[in-house]
């Protein structure tokens, strides 16, 4: 892969940190409790912590290189090419075997690729020799079964926009999120019991909200975020702020079936869910999805 | 007013994307002067220092950046609260002024601590990555004839896609090495003789290594479980513990499942075993365990091993 991906990620990881770093909370909150607010004589209110689960779908192929990466790619394989050690024959093949054959047919072509149509065309002086040649090669392909269709690169859920299919754009994060009855979509999340780490709540909510038929894998038993929404400040009421920690983890098999007070769910990109979350939860979790 | 001006630039910018081929370049130059020609291999010497790198995505990498480091990062952080506080200094500080210290080491008391060293503070430039594997195999038979091991060499040739000098061109590995005694070891070993091969493999070529070897090799073997872990409770402080490379061997019959080495088994004089080394950059204390979560993440199977 070429620099552009390690780019995207460090810089990535840089404003995860420089924005959320989950671990940070203990300052964080105190800073905000202090601004937002209303004055509390005895002490201020306790935050309601929720853990919530980024449940990811990885990419299952890989993406298409961008054309300044294809070029790269080219001129390298050129310059390999060009200048590579001589090919061991004799220790490969047998002398004049169907199989060098059809090495020496392939490799004609990988090199005309390389070095344009051209290439090589005062090496086949006998017309026939050589078309009897691709013939036998074509041939011992076919009884290998090389020439079988390969899958597409498009899934038939991208061609259909099926949202809920953990097969659409495989060549991208995708990322699960749900919708609440009342017509808010967020990620998976629930609340703390008595006693209970916050991993350990972010695999029970997790199977709560989703059911038991998937098998999914919690990454780390450290918070990858946090998210605290804007505090709405009534006179005369106090109202415990809320917190909730982001918990990375991996779908690998199975599918969510929404359990009580889900309406529906989708497996989206992270461009797909800006569109879908309110704008203050967007900024709280953006940094925490990849970007392709 | 700068949306019409910007138009027939997005016009002639893919105008001209379409008209040149991005894969396909023009002819040769031909050298207006000769080139100084190698004296051995009469093969003329480029003027300028060709390195050659990556020529196609590699997959097992798309996996390392998109899914691996973020979850290697997650697994491996340690909250640490400001800065860490220097190290207690138990000597008196070097003096480069006083006459006795100024020509003399100053080693640390108690020895260097290599197994104590705690981890560098966690940070996105730090995430446990792959940097290198390496393959050695030795050759008991080449003690009496120096030709075994140029089956080897063949051999190690064909699995990592490395050659002598990196094949042509410049390039980021030394390619296949030949090792030689170190020792007098009696009736076994001399100084000097060829007694096996190395290659370290770097980039495209380890990815594509640990992709055959997780693919078509480990299903494979017979009677193979995983990597055994270190039984619970050994000790941390050993220098392998804290290099953060995990190591492994592969029995001589592994060899044919390479499909590389599958298609011409009959061209190698025999089976050879060989040592893999994974090395990461993972250092300090746990660095071996760090190394083990990355390396499990490429799909090479870990088993815990129990006391009897």
């Amino acid at each position: 892969m070429l620099s552009r991906s390690v780019v995207a990620t460090c810089s990535w990881h840089t404003r995860c940190f420089a924005r959320t770093l989950a671990t940070e909370v203990g300052i964080l909150s105190l800073a905000s409790t202090s601004t937002d607010l209303p004055p509390s004589p005895k002490k201020t209110p306790r935050p309601m912590i929720s853990a919530a689960v980024i449940l990811n779908r990885s990419p299952l192929i890989t993406r298409s290189p961008s054309t300044f990466e294809r070029a790269y790619y080219s001129y390298q394989a050129r310059l390999r090419r060009a200048l590579h050690n001589p090919f061991p024959y004799d220790f490969y093949f047998k002398e004049g075997s169907i199989l060098e054959t059809r090495f020496n047919v392939e490799e004609r072509k990988r090199e005309r690729r390389v070095f344009g149509p051209l290439f090589g065309i005062d090496d086949d002086v006998d017309q026939e020799k050589a078309k009897a040649a691709r013939a036998a090669a074509a041939q011992l392909a076919e009884q290998e079964g090389e020439y079988e269709e390969m899958v597409p690169r498009l899934h038939p859920s991208d061609v259909s926009r099926d949202i809920k299919s953990l097969d659409r754009k495989g060549k991208r994060n995708i990322y699960l999120l749900l919708k609440t009855e009342q017509d808010v979509w967020r990620f998976p999340q629930g609340g703390l019991e008595k006693n209970e780490l916050l991993h350990q709540a972010a695999q029970r909510d997790l199977y709560a909200e989703c059911g038991q038929y998937m098998d999914s894998w919690i990454v780390s038993r450290n918070p990858v975020g946090v998210y605290k929404p804007p505090v709405l400040s009534i006179p005369g009421q106090f109202i415990r702020p809320e917190v909730t920690f982001f918990f990375k983890g991996h779908i690998m098999a199975g599918q969510v079936r929404p359990g009580e007070g889900i309406s529906d769910f989708a497996w989206l990109t992270k461009q797909e869910i800006e569109g879908k979350v309110e704008k203050n939860y967007w900024d709280g979790v953006k940094d925490i999805l990849s970007d392709y | 007013m700068a949306a019409p001006a910007a138009k027939p630039v997005i016009e002639a910018v893919t105008k001209y994307t379409q008209a040149t081929s991005l894969t396909r370049f023009g002819l040769v130059p031909t050298p207006k002067k000769g080139l100084p020609k190698d004296k051995r291999t009469r093969l003329p010497i480029p003027p300028t220092n060709i390195i050659t790198r990556q020529f196609a995505p590699s997959r097992y990498e798309d996996h390392y950046y998109n899914t691996l480091q973020d979850d290697v990062m997650y697994m491996t952080y340690i909250h640490e609260r400001g800065p860490r506080p220097p190290p207690r200094q138990i000597r008196l500080r070097f003096d480069p002024e006083d006459p006795y210290s100024k020509y003399r080491k100053n080693p640390p008391v108690g020895g260097s601590h290599l197994g104590r060293q705690p981890p560098p503070p966690s940070s996105p430039e730090n995430v446990t990555k792959l940097e290198k594997i390496q393959i050695h195999t030795m050759i008991k038979q080449a003690m009496t004839s120096k030709s075994e091991v140029l089956g080897v060499i063949m051999a190690l040739r064909a699995l990592s896609g490395e050659t002598e000098n990196g094949g042509g061109g410049k390039h980021t590995a030394e390619g296949v090495q030949i090792v030689k005694g170190k020792k007098q070891v009696g009736g076994w070993l001399r100084p000097g003789i060829p007694i096996g091969a190395k290659v370290t493999m770097k980039g495209q070529n380890m990815y594509d290594f640990i992709g055959t070897l997780v693919e078509f090799v480990l299903p494979r073997l017979r009677e193979f479980d995983g990597l055994a872990l270190p039984i619970a409770g050994s000790s941390l402080n050993k220098p392998s513990s804290v290099s953060g490379v995990v190591s492994m061997g592969l029995p001589p019959e592994a060899m044919g499942f390479f499909p590389q080495i599958e298609v011409n088994q009959e061209a190698y004089p025999r089976q050879y075993g060989m040592h893999i080394h994974f090395i990461t950059n993972a250092q300090g204390i746990g660095a071996q365990d760090r190394a083990r979560a990355l390396v499990s993440g490429f799909q090479i199977p870990f088993i815990r091993t129990i006391r009897q």
